[in-house]
This record gives structure tokens, sequence and C-alpha cells, in this order.
């Protein structure tokens, strides 16, 4: 079983959205000029709106698994890399109000997603496919896990935008952005389980 | 744009790779990480009601089933609803999982906070009723360890308790805030002796009762969490009748502990964690999430969130000199 189609198609095309606002966003910072600097959160953004969009639209067709494992396992390491530095400059407890920390998750969550995909679903058959087999993501656990720690990010990400935190427009963009993604990365591996 | 470039010379010579500058994070205080918690948990919730088979006819038979029991006057709206639900499962589940969707968002958006605390009780109290069949309260079929008095009731009572007002100058804990300190010890009564209460009712202290429903919380799920139910089942055995005491022992004493001293206070929230870590990993099994078709996290973190929300204030000591009470007042 799975959602109606009609759910997962507009989710899809909210990932889309994303993506085209995380493309815009990289082309208005020009990084083919020269002292230029590209925002690794766009780049993440574009990549996981972009996979998850083909993994909810049956009619969607991108980049195989494995391909997708390499890509966000790349990803991981660099937020963990990123976080890691977080960490030994300014404090455990300053993580929590950097950009890296959600996008950790965001990486590791869509790694292990596309690992524990089955098979035909792994076969860029999308969810609808995937539950018309009747098949789940394998280690749900760290699916249920994933959610939990999605939806504790996405109401800290909401609490602090709307907050004094966030008066950057680029930066309430960048959270919206990542709460729409929170929220559809979640709602997957739940649906999934 | 960026705050943070790579170093390297390639970088340099094209584009260099950073991350967005943000302002330091603002901790919450003790009522705002409270409501973010419970925002978080209805955002599950909510994610839950999108599941495949709920927007079956599986959704509305489940409800349909909570009517048993129940008096006529209670029963026949559930009957109705259930119907409804039936009819037309798919519009009216995106419509309740929408609702729940944005009820959680709306806690953790502060301009939304108030509106989605009161939306959210007047939701709770509709589902309680026509969702659960008021949580088996009136049937005899209420259990503590199964999730009475019903999971969607005390996101209610949680936003009572979590909401933005300040009627105590020196509230002996967060809960107290909004609704003073007499009715907010009243409400932690009522919940913990009616789970005492519930704990105790004749089908739940049967002989193998509390054996037979943890063996049966196994089915489908991972072997890990399966072996935990299984172990708890062995674990209890034929002796439902002395867990049931020992149950509703501890309900007992919690509920008398937002009477006592400081300290006696705050162990009967720890021993309230507790039972409510218990009840949600070994008696809810997570609210049966990874078994698949679990419409809510049950009620063990609902549980943990409002005992939190009476952990006893630390005394604060006024500056000399500076005028008004030099300690706040303690629980007792």
């Amino acid at each position: 079983m799975t959602p109606p189609t009609w759910i997962l198609d507009v989710l899809a095309g909210v990932m889309l959205t994303v993506a085209g606002v995380s493309a815009g966003r990289l082309a208005a910072a020009r990084p083919w000029r020269r002292g230029t600097a590209v925002t690794d959160t766009d780049i993440g953004h574009l990549l996981m709106a972009i996979a998850m969009a083909g993994t909810l639209a049956a009619g969607l067709r991108t980049l195989p698994s494995a391909a997708w494992v390499v890509i966000f396992g790349v990803l991981t390491c660099w937020f963990g890399y990123r976080v890691a530095r977080d960490a030994s400059s300014s404090g455990v407890r300053a993580l929590a109000g950097r950009h890296c920390t959600p996008h950790l998750v965001h990486s590791g969550a869509m790694v292990y997603m596309f690992l524990a995909l089955p098979p035909l679903a792994a076969a860029s058959a999308g969810m609808a496919r995937m539950g018309a087999a009747s098949q789940a993501l394998r280690y749900p656990s760290l699916a249920l896990v994933f959610a939990l720690v999605l939806a504790a990010s996405t109401v800290w990400d909401l609490d602090q935008l709307s907050g004094r935190r966030y008066r950057l427009e680029s930066a309430a963009v960048t959270v919206g952005c990542r709460t729409a993604m929170s929220i559809t990365m979640a709602f997957m591996l739940l649906v999934m389980i | 744009m960026s705050d943070l470039a790579v170093p390297g010379r390639r970088a340099a010579r094209r584009g260099r790779l950073g991350t967005e500058s943000v302002p330091a994070a603002e901790p919450p205080d003790a009522r705002r990480a409270l409501q973010l918690g419970l925002a978080g948990i209805s955002l599950l919730d909510a994610l839950l009601q999108y599941q495949p088979v709920m927007f079956s006819r599986t959704f509305g038979q489940m409800l349909a089933e909570t009517a048993a029991g129940n008096p006529g006057f209670i029963a026949r709206p559930i009957a109705w609803d259930a119907t409804l639900v039936q009819q037309h499962a798919v519009a009216l589940n995106a419509v309740f999982a929408t609702i729940q969707l944005l009820l959680g968002l709306g806690i953790a958006f502060r301009p939304l906070t108030r509106l989605a605390l009161a939306a959210s009780v007047a939701w709770s109290l509709a589902v309680w009723w026509l969702g659960e069949g008021l949580g088996g309260v009136l049937n005899g079929t209420a259990n503590p360890v199964s999730g009475a008095p019903g999971a969607v009731i005390l996101y209610a009572l949680l936003a009572v308790l979590l909401w933005p007002a300040d009627r105590v100058e020196s509230p002996p804990f967060t809960a107290a805030r909004a609704v003073g300190v007499r009715t907010a010890q009243g409400l932690w009564l009522v919940l913990w002796l009616s789970l005492a209460w519930f704990a105790l009712l004749p089908a739940n202290r049967a002989p193998l009762a509390l054996h037979d429903l943890l063996a049966g919380q196994a089915d489908g799920q991972p072997g890990w969490l399966a072996g935990i139910e299984n172990g708890a089942a062995s674990a209890v055995g034929s002796h439902g009748l002395a867990a049931s005491i020992v149950l509703a022992v501890a309900c007992v004493l919690i509920a008398a502990g937002v009477f006592l001293p400081r300290p006696a206070a705050r162990a009967a929230v720890v021993l309230a964690l507790v039972v409510a870590a218990v009840l949600w990993v070994a008696g809810q099994a997570f609210g049966m999430i990874l078994a698949g078709g679990a419409t809510d996290p049950n009620t063990g973190p609902l549980l943990a969130l409002i005992a939190l929300a009476y952990w006893p204030a630390t005394p604060r000591v006024a500056e000399p000199g500076v005028a008004g009470p030099s300690v706040e007042t303690p629980a007792s």
C-alpha cells in the first residue's frame, strides 16, 4: 500500500521547487567568477531535493540508488567534517545554531534511505511501485530514529525562524527549504517503514 | 553569502565553498522547550496519519471498533464518524493528517503558538471522543500499559498546561505558570490516580492479562523489540495481579509527589519519567510505529513531557539589595 499518488506528486512538486530555489541561489552566487562563494547548504538542498523528488514521483527518473549513496556519502563526510570543525572551534553547544548539523542529519538519512530501499524501489521505481509490491525499508528502527531527529530539527528550526534569530532573508529561505525537506524526508521514512 | 571558505589555491581561483552565516541560537526557556517537545510529537503524529493504511477503509473500521461498549450517546456519533470516514477515506484522512501537521508546525512557530494550542485542545477533545472512544474510560477497557486514557487527551492536557500565560509570580513548576498551582496540582492528581485506577480494573489485573498484552505487542516488530516484548511478557508471566498492583502503587506515589517538599517531589517526577519510559518501551512498543499502522506514538512520550512540566523549580536567590522574595515558593 502507498499513500494516494497525488500526495506523493504534491510532495515531489515541493521538492522540485526547493531544487529550483537552490539552483537559483547557486546561479546568483556566480561560482564561475573569481572570489565568489558557493554555500554548501544550497548544493546539499539541490541534490537532496532532486533525489527525493525522484523517489516520490513514479514518473520521474533520476540517478540509480548506488549513485545517490555515493553522492550523499560524500556530503555526509563533508558536513561531518564541518560539524567536527565547528565543535572544536566553538564548542558542542554551538552546533545547535549552525546549519551544518541538520545537513549532516539530512545527508545521513539520505544515505540510509537509499541503502535500505528494497530492490524494486532501489531500481528507480519509486515509492509508488514499492508500496504496490508490499515492500518496506530495511532496518526500520533506523528510519524511526531519523524521523524523530528530523521532526525535532523541524520544530527547532521553526522556533528559531520565528524568533529573533533569522533576520537575514537568505537564511530564512535556507531554513524554509530545510523545513520542507525535513518534513518530506520524515514522511518518506515513516511511510516506508 | 559565506562566512567560512575552504582554504586552498584551487578554491580561491574559482568559487569558494562555505556555509551561510547565522546568528547564535537562542536557548528556549523551560516552557518553550516543552512546547517544542509537544510540537515535535504532534508532527510525528501527523506524519503517521499519512501512512497508507490510514487512507483505506481499515481506518474507518478502527474508529468503529472504539464505539463498542460505550454508552449510546457516546457510541452513536463514533459510529456515524466511522461510517463517514469509511466512505470518504482518502479525502477525510488527508484533511485529518493535514490539520495535525498544521497544529504541530503552528505550535513551533511562535506567532501561531497560542492559536495552535487552542486549536489543539478542541481537536484533541473531538478526536478523543470520535477517534478513540474516550480511550476506553467508560467501557472498562482502559489500560495504562496500552495507552489509557488515550494519547490524544494528553495533547489537550499539555496544551492547557503549556499555555503561554503567567498567572503565578513565582511558579514552583512550569505547569503552574498557565493555570495556577492548585489547578495544576489537581490535574496531576487526577491523571495519575486515574492511571492507578485503570491499572486495577478487572480486565487488567487478571493473571495473564499483562502477559498476553505484552506478548501481543511483539507481532510485526523488529527482532530486538520483539525480544524486549517477549522478555517482558515472560518476566510478568501469570503475575498480572502483582504487576498491576505495583503499577498502581507507583502511580499513587507519583500523584502524591506534587504535594510533597521539593526533594520528594523531584523523586516523584523521576519516578513518573521512569514509568513513562517503561510503558512506552515495554508496554506500548514505541506506539507500535515499527510494526506499521500506528496512529500516534502513544502515551509514553506525552506522560514524560507532562512530568517534566512538573519538575520543581530551582530556588533562585535574589541579589543583595534587590527587593522581592529571595527564594521561589517550594513545591510543598
